[in-house]
């Protein structure tokens, strides 16, 4: 009687975790369209640091452990998209002249030799 | 379809694609804890559900190249 109210109570204990999961994501429509999972990507974003901070600010008056601080990551002011863009349009120009080009060179290249041969 | 709009589509794909992996993965992760015993078959199940779904989203976002997509912006108490 015991062992069949006990797991009765594990079924229905697993079956309201799994469900609650699964109504998180319904609720937060994280499997729904682009749009919403952008939007809940960038929540996450701005709420997850300073919740992780708190919790570690938290951890660390209870137990009276220091954790050090980081440095601060180091800024970089290179635009990266802005050279990528750059680089793919600067290589894809230079591969569609390339023909043209090489005809051209080595056209030069022939006339040059002519001339040197005569 | 102008580049930066193009920029934008991609940008909301790849958000896109690693919210609905990661929660595929987490319900596989609870599933795989509370019924099937901690297999493996079930992360794999629902981040290639996941997986799957994004890849549709986005390929319906770069074929219908003339929907709009609306921002939600909060309403501001007065």
């Amino acid at each position: 009687m015991v062992a069949r109210v006990w797991s009765l109570m594990r079924f229905l204990i697993k079956g309201s975790v799994a469900g609650g999961a699964v109504y998180l994501v319904y609720d937060q429509e994280l499997l729904g369209p682009s749009d919403k999972s952008q939007a809940a990507l960038q929540k996450a974003g701005e709420v997850v640091p300073p919740a992780m901070y708190q919790f570690s600010q938290y951890v660390c008056q209870q137990t009276g452990l220091q954790i050090p601080q980081l440095p601060a990551p180091p800024k970089i002011d290179f635009p990266i998209r802005d050279s990528w863009n750059a680089g793919i349009m600067t290589v894809m120009s230079a591969l569609s002249v390339a023909p043209s080009k090489a005809r051209e060179y080595s056209k030069e290249g022939w006339e040059y030799v002519k001339a040197r041969t005569k | 379809m102008s580049e930066s709009e193009l920029g934008r589509k991609w940008d909301r794909c790849l958000a896109d694609a690693v919210v609905k992996i990661g929660t595929g993965f987490g319900l596989g992760i609870v599933f795989s804890l509370t019924f099937f015993k901690r297999r493996m078959w079930p992360l794999a199940f629902g981040s290639g559900m996941g997986l799957g779904m994004a890849y549709s989203n986005c390929q319906h976002d770069f074929q219908a190249p003339y929907l709009l997509h609306g921002k939600y912006v909060k309403e501001q108490e007065q």
